[in-house]
């Protein structure tokens, strides 16, 4: 029963930064149909800005999330205005091909200056974990899981509430009509992509403290963020809320419950029946 | 004219070692065909029929551990064990096929990705087949005797040799699919899937049959690539970087053209290897960047803007 429980809360924890991986992948597919392969690289961007800053300005880890996510939106808008815009029309393939090349680029540049060495971030707060009710709660992925659900319910504010929200999910649904409401969706696609490569950087910035760090990380996140958002349905927010917490339980689940070896398995078998079966995602309102 | 290109192409493939007998460039050459022959096998899936696979490290792996066991469990020489080795990645691939062509365009792209994860992550637990993260090592090769004179292994210019052949096989299969009925289906399937199925093709044949033939190349190199370099492990063979180097050397070469992989390689491998020399970490990131330069200006590649350029030049109409 302990471990029951345990493994829920852990699966939970992480499934939590899964979630804010997911959603900021969904919403850029959504609004651009872009499959954007170099996700994961932004997610390694914001791992190492938090480490730098942890190390350089003995900064905390967390408290660098309000540098890189403003950071990681300013670059998001640059990726796009001088990118991708000129690819988006050329197709979904060409986006995926172009994107798959912008993220070894990047994961190489990173191997370059930073070499291929793993780092990791010690927290003189963070040896012992929490043991509320007698289960383990690492203290990092505690403050990261807070976080987490703060950043992904500001969005979740943004899309329902304000204008350039209600922009963002009527693009999502019909570029056409969008337009020809009055919408620029040149202006719309470029601040989702900000908004995106924002969350990526911001989970970055939060699994720091709790991952090893390298360069090549963002190959393994990136195909994790697929089976999220292709769980929850490509281009559905809440499915990709929904996809990463099941990501997150099936992974410690399966662990304690199949084999530890093919943890990282389940994910994929579970992401291939889904595709096959049911395309539109779980929650049947992603674009198939 | 053609004719007289290929003679002076395969005059310059036999005389190369002994004309730069220097051991990196002979590495860099074997490097080049070995990417060739990936980059063929990739073309056939993805240039051809359309099919963009971010998977095909799975028939690389596959035709590798193939060798490299039977070799080393049942003593079957590399040269049966490589051609074996391209059966066992094509019938690999029938299955996958099956599965993984319900889905079209980018979610067929995921479906290969996942694939391939789940192969590697069973390669590394099924430590009694494959020897799991220690991987597997050969220290000696068998004896061969070529033309009354033994065969040296730990020269490489036996291995550059070998490389050669499979290369041109590999250019050589590209060739006669793209003037076969085959390669008919698969253009169409690429051009338009639905109205290829309207005019009576079986696209699901078609396809699956394009990724046997491509996955038979793709293990044969990595058989070669199991005796070159005599050791293997599941994050060697199985990594999503090797998939997505497959692609590179496909797209930036040219897509849906013979030569394409062979520029491509030439041209990507020889600018890896050569910064793999003066840096220790990066070695791909031209892969990265060449690869958004291709997909941005010339779509059609290096080897498709070269043809191109000619044509033009020459004032023939590009039909």
């Amino acid at each position: 029963m302990e471990t029951l429980v345990q493994s829920i809360v852990s699966g939970l924890l992480t499934g939590s930064l899964y979630a804010m991986i997911g959603v900021g992948l969904t919403i850029v597919f959504g609004v651009m149909r872009i499959i954007n392969m170099a996700h994961g690289d932004m997610v390694m961007l914001g791992m190492y800005g938090a480490f730098w800053a942890h190390t350089a300005w003995k900064m905390d880890p967390f408290l660098s999330i309000i540098l890189w996510v403003p950071a990681g939106f300013l670059g998001g808008l640059l990726i796009f205005r001088f990118l991708l815009k000129k690819i988006v029309p050329g197709g979904e393939l060409n986006t995926l091909l172009y994107t798959a090349g912008l993220s070894l680029f990047v994961a190489n540049l990173a191997l370059l200056i930073w070499t291929g060495d793993y780092r990791t971030i010690k927290l003189p707060y963070a040896m012992m974990p929490l043991r509320p009710l007698g289960i383990a709660v690492p203290i990092p992925l505690a403050i990261a899981f807070c976080l987490a659900i703060l950043v992904t319910a500001a969005l979740y504010w943004l899309l329902a509430h304000t204008d350039i929200g209600r922009a963002i999910r009527a693009t999502s649904q019909e570029p056409e009509v969008a337009a020809l409401m009055g919408i620029s969706v040149d202006r719309v696609s470029m601040i989702t992509f900000g908004l995106g490569t924002a969350l990526a950087c911001g989970a970055g910035v939060l699994l720091a403290p709790s991952l090893y760090l390298y360069p090549t990380v963002g190959e393994i996140l990136v195909a994790k963020c697929f089976v999220i958002v292709v769980l929850g349905g490509l281009g559905s927010v809440p499915g990709a809320i929904a996809g990463g917490l099941i990501l997150g339980l099936a992974e410690s689940l399966g662990a304690v419950y199949v084999s530890v070896p093919y943890k990282d398995a389940i994910g994929f078998v579970i992401f291939l029946l889904v595709l096959l079966f049911r395309p539109a995602g779980l929650l049947g309102e992603g674009k198939s | 004219m053609k004719l007289i290109g290929l003679a002076v192409a395969l005059a310059v493939v036999v005389v190369a070692p002994w004309v730069v007998p220097d051991p990196f460039y002979v590495h860099l050459m074997i490097m080049v065909l070995m990417w060739t022959v990936l980059g063929a096998a990739w073309n056939i899936l993805g240039g051809f029929a359309g099919q963009v696979s971010f998977g095909h490290s799975a028939f690389l792996g596959a035709g590798a551990y193939t060798t490299m066991i039977l070799y080393l469990s049942l003593g079957i020489a590399p040269w049966y064990g490589i051609v074996l080795a391209g059966i066992v990645a094509a019938l690999i691939a029938v299955p996958i096929g099956l599965i993984c062509f319900r889905l079209r365009g980018p979610y067929f792209a995921l479906s290969t990705l996942a694939v391939a994860e789940i192969i590697r992550l069973v390669a590394l637990n099924w430590e009694s087949l494959t020897n799991g993260p220690v991987g597997l090592l050969i220290t000696t090769l068998p004896p061969v005797t070529f033309a009354g004179s033994p065969i040296n292994w730990e020269s490489k210019i036996p291995f550059y040799y070998i490389g050669a052949v499979i290369a041109i096989v590999a250019l050589a299969v590209t060739w006669a699919l793209s003037r076969s009925r085959l390669g008919a289906y698969v253009l169409a399937i690429s051009e338009d899937i639905d109205s290829a199925e309207a005019l009576g093709i079986n696209t699901v044949q078609a396809r699956v049959s394009a990724l046997a033939l491509s996955a038979f190349l793709a293990g044969a190199a990595g058989g070669f690539y199991a005796m070159y370099f005599r050791y293997i492990d599941p994050d060697a063979v199985f990594s999503i970087a090797l998939s997505v180097e497959m692609v590179f050397i496909a797209v930036v070469g040219g897509l849906t053209t013979v030569v394409g992989p062979l520029v491509g390689a030439i041209f990507l491998v020889s600018l890896g290897e050569t910064f793999r020399t003066h840096f220790m970490w990066g070695h791909l990131i031209f892969y990265g960047l060449f690869m958004m330069v291709a997909i941005r200006y010339m779509p059609e590649g290096i080897w498709g803007k070269l043809r191109l350029m000619v044509e033009s030049r020459l004032g023939v109409k590009n039909g």
